[in-house]
């Protein structure tokens, strides 16, 4: 067979499965576009986010139906208890001359 | 653009599971290369087409350099997804090696068995 006959077939070869002809082996970068994205893959590394109690809370809530978060009823307890015994947290200072009194009391 | 890393952070975490500022920021990473992807891969086919003229190559060549450093894929590192480890990581189960011993042995990896002969 001859050169041109085998280039000619190289080259329908291309066109039939869509690849880049290339007889003088030019660096065309074409291996790149051929690359898959990585991105979805590496971004999927760690877990995400799935639907918490605080989510089903807020979703029925406006439909009046009541819920009962044990974790978050003690919360409540705990800071009630600590605010009769004088331990609460201090309120916050809203203004800027609030926050310097306070600083002066110390 | 703004050389800001906190234009990554999504408004509201979207995690769940073990949670430390060393994994936000690795998610961070990872969502800002999966985002910027295409552009880097087009900036890159450019840079390597020695048919294209020298100074388009070079502008792609400073374009790409430029890049946000989230954006680039040598910034994200494995963590393990039960403690945030960064080292030992076993990339098929996404854990910590020491993670991986106690969850094996407490029987949660299925398939998983304590080698005996």
């Amino acid at each position: 067979m001859s050169q041109s006959r085998i280039l000619d077939l190289v080259k329908t070869q291309c066109r039939i499965f869509s690849l880049n002809f290339n007889p003088q082996r030019l660096r065309l970068g074409n291996k790149i576009l051929r690359q898959r994205l990585r991105g979805p893959t590496l971004a999927a590394w760690y877990p995400k986010k799935t639907v918490s109690f605080r989510d089903l809370q807020n979703t029925y809530k406006p439909l009046g139906l009541t819920t009962f978060d044990e974790a978050e009823d003690d919360r409540e307890e705990a800071i009630q208890i600590a605010k009769l015994r004088g331990k609460g947290r201090p309120k916050k200072k809203r203004t800027a001359a609030e926050s310097r009194s306070a600083k002066k009391k110390k | 653009m703004s050389k800001v890393a906190s234009m990554f952070h999504p408004k509201r975490l979207d995690l769940s599971g073990f949670v430390n500022t060393r994994l936000i920021r690795d998610h961070n990473k990872r969502n800002a290369f999966a985002q910027m992807e295409p552009e880097r891969q087009a900036l890159r086919y450019i840079i390597r087409n020695t048919s294209l003229p020298q100074r388009t190559r070079a502008q792609a060549q400073l374009q790409l350099s430029q890049m946000h450093c989230y954006t680039r894929p040598t910034q994200i590192k494995n963590r393990c997804v039960a403690s945030g480890t960064a080292r030992s990581v076993f990339r098929n189960f996404r854990l910590n090696r020491f993670q991986f011993r106690m969850q094996a042995l407490a029987g949660e990896l299925p398939g998983v068995k304590k080698a005996s002969w």
